[in-house]
């Protein structure tokens, strides 16, 4: 291991488990209904009470920025026995869903401890042998989804190319010349979700895992973002975390204003905040 | 930070990681005084690597005219500017390197291009400083100039890419030095694109993460040269393998040409990434300019090369340019020739150090015809 790799594994295993400071729980609201909620409009969000959460600047690794552009997310949850989903809002002036060199990508996302008996992992990404489920929504594959991905054609409109190999060769043969989308780079590939299932243990360790079960959708208009990330309460995902109503977690988030150059460590982050998982209302008739 | 140690600047410098010197360090050699800028490199390593989608304005390899010449647009001036006015003289750099550079919060000084940096691939080519005034005759160095800068990747000992890779997507092969980008491990954040002085790592639009020049891996496994070597029209190009730089093994052309005779200069030593690729001169470019680009050995390297007629070895060595498509990793004088090694000691080339002359007479007698090419 590196001597860096050292370093942040010793700062990780000293960071406290981070008590919940003056935060207020969240509370997943048990609501009707079945299968995911991955709608940022629908009605059940009218049931949860949003709650603000204080976003800090990341300043514990490098690179860093001082001042990240979000300050606070407004954030509700709900469950409905098999999703869980939280709705995330918050201001944006600009929208940013292309990926150009100098272009980046706002995005939001929702951390969850894989282990809910333990005490909390390290809120920064886990630390090794604690690990996080990290649901990271994109507005560029937002956009990729509603309006497609943009070809080069798209991005710059006068743009010539004589010939693309995989216009002449076979699917196989012009892998080579896809890049990482021959290889099927999870960042790459085209998604089904806008939502990318992860995992980390730690600075440097997000991995998009195999199966994929996080949803959702997000909606910018007139300068707010309002994102639904959404997932099965329980899966057969052993680096997802098996959520029970009438119980009590933790949930972090972090989030990138593109227009500012936010990208990957350049972020604003939370703390762990208790999660509260609301049990389910007695069966009518039950005493 | 680390401590490391950095020949070309002659002391330690700081970097992200601890970093041992890999076996061999994969190294190119340019002669500039006799690039034509052709582009057959450029085009070479493009249809060998980079005709996908979003790769359409990307040049792992490209030629630029130096002074107006940049690709992307005003790299080196841009990132030169930021870091400020250093002292550039040697045997130990006394001024800033950009990892000495970097702002709070960053791994080194850097800056992410502008999209239409580039769009402009060859803009400044062929433009010399100024134009002759009236009356003007030639002059040593050049009243006007311009000269040919062929750039890849410099497969630096100290990787500003690797160093600023959060996600430690890019390494270092300690077999041969090559750096390479993990196209399976890239997040597209382009820290590396910031982070590289010379602005060899490429965003791909396409594929969303970042993409850099190889090393032509494959061909430098089976012991053969770039592509952008092998195609070099002017035979400007050698690429072979560093030895250490404290232990030159001046059979090997490449130590003997970097670190015995010094006569190949790193490009921009004082940003402090140890580059591996190295350049010859131009002799008619003002030196002034030149010690900016190249550091403080430039006067003794254009000495060292305007007399190469009279050093039968440094005659050898720069023989080798563009004389095998295989990696001469040993060379000798052998008589009037000079004779280039494999890995494994075996002969793979021999060229005679000049090149026999034949002057035909003018008037052909036997077909009794004037010749007029007569060379
Ligand atoms: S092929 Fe050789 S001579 Fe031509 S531009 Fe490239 S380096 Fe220069
Ligand atoms: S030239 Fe740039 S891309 Fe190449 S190894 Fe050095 S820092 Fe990395
Ligand atoms: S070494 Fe290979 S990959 Fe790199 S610039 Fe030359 S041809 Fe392209």
């Amino acid at each position: 291991m590196t001597v860096r790799g050292l370093a942040l594994v010793v700062v990780m295993l000293s960071a406290p488990p981070a008590p919940a400071l003056a935060q207020p729980a969240i509370t997943a609201v048990r609501v009707s209904g079945a299968g995911p909620i991955a709608d940022p409009a629908a009605r059940v969000w009218k049931d949860a009470r949003p709650v603000k959460v204080a976003m800090l600047a990341q300043t514990v690794t490098l690179p860093n920025l001082a001042e990240p552009a979000v300050k606070e997310l407004s954030v509700r949850a709900v469950h409905n026995g098999g999703w869980i989903a939280f709705l995330i809002e918050w201001t944006d002036a600009t929208l940013s869903d292309r990926l150009l060199v100098d272009s980046f990508g706002d995005q939001v996302a929702v951390q969850l401890p894989v282990d809910v008996k333990a005490a909390p992992p390290s809120p920064m990404m886990g630390h090794v042998g604690g690990r996080v489920n990290i649901m990271q929504w994109r507005a560029a594959l937002q956009h990729d989804i509603d309006k497609g991905a943009p070809s080069i054609k798209d991005l710059y409109p006068h743009a010539w190319t004589d010939v693309y190999p995989d216009e002449v060769l076979g699917a196989t043969d012009a892998r080579p010349y896809a890049g990482a989308l021959g290889i099927e780079n999870p960042v790459s590939r085209g998604v089904a979700s806008p939502v990318l299932d992860q995992m980390a243990e730690g600075w440097g360790s997000m991995t998009v895992k195999p199966d994929q079960h996080a949803l959702g959708k997000g909606e910018w208009k007139e300068g707010t973002w309002r994102v639904a990330i959404t997932r099965p309460m329980v899966s057969d995902d052993v680096n997802a975390p098996r959520l029970v109503p009438a119980t009590r977690t933790a949930v972090a988030f972090a989030v990138w204003e593109g227009g500012h150059r936010e990208v990957g460590a350049r972020k604003a982050w939370s703390p762990w905040i208790p999660l509260v998982i609301q049990a389910a209302p007695p069966k009518a008739g039950a005493r | 930070m680390a401590k490391v140690f950095n020949w070309q600047l002659g002391r330690e410098i700081d970097f992200p990681y601890e970093v041992e010197r890999p076996e061999k360090q994969f190294a190119m050699i340019f002669d500039t005084n006799k690039c034509i800028s052709c582009q057959t490199c450029t085009v070479a390593c493009k249809t060998t690597w980079t005709q996908g989608r979003g790769q359409e304005y990307m040049f792992w390899n490209n030629v630029e005219t130096k002074p107006y010449g940049y690709y992307p647009l005003g790299w080196d001036v841009n990132i030169l500017d930021a870091l400020g006015v250093q002292a550039m003289d040697g045997p130990v750099y006394q001024g800033k390197t950009l990892f000495d550079a970097a702002p709070t919060g960053e791994v080194i000084l850097g800056y992410v291009p502008d999209d239409r940096d580039y769009a402009h691939p060859n803009i400044g080519e062929d433009d010399s400083t100024g134009t002759m005034p009236r009356g003007a005759y030639m002059t040593a160095p050049h009243m006007q100039w311009m000269f040919y800068l062929p750039r890849i990747c410099n497969h630096c000992t100290y990787a500003a890419c690797l160093g600023a890779c959060p996600r430690q997507s890019i390494y270092k092969r300690r077999e041969d030095g090559i750096v390479l980008l993990d196209q399976s491990r890239c997040r597209g954040y382009r820290e590396c694109v910031k982070a590289c002085p010379y602005k060899k790592v490429y965003f791909n639009t396409q594929t969303k993460v970042s993409e850099k020049c190889i090393g032509c891996y494959p061909a430098v496994e089976g012991g053969r040269q770039t592509q952008c070597t092998t195609s070099c029209i002017g035979k400007i190009r050698v690429q072979g393998f560093l030895g250490k730089p404290d232990k030159p093994d001046a059979d090997n052309p490449l130590d003997y040409l970097v670190f015995i005779k010094k006569v190949a200069l790193p490009l921009y030593p004082q940003f402090g990434l140890e580059p591996n690729t190295y350049y010859i001169p131009p002799v008619h470019v003002p030196p002034a300019y030149l010690r900016q680009m190249f550091g403080w050995g430039v006067e003794r390297a254009i000495e060292t090369y305007k007399r190469a007629h009279e050093d039968t070895k440094l005659l050898a060595a720069m023989t080798l340019f563009g004389a095998t498509p295989e990696i001469s990793h040993y060379f000798r004088v052998d008589g009037d020739s000079v004779v280039g090694y494999d890995a494994k000691q075996a002969e793979i080339v021999r060229v005679p150090l000049r090149e026999p002359a034949v002057v035909r007479e003018l008037y052909d007698i036997k077909h009794k015809v004037y010749r007029t090419n007569i060379t």
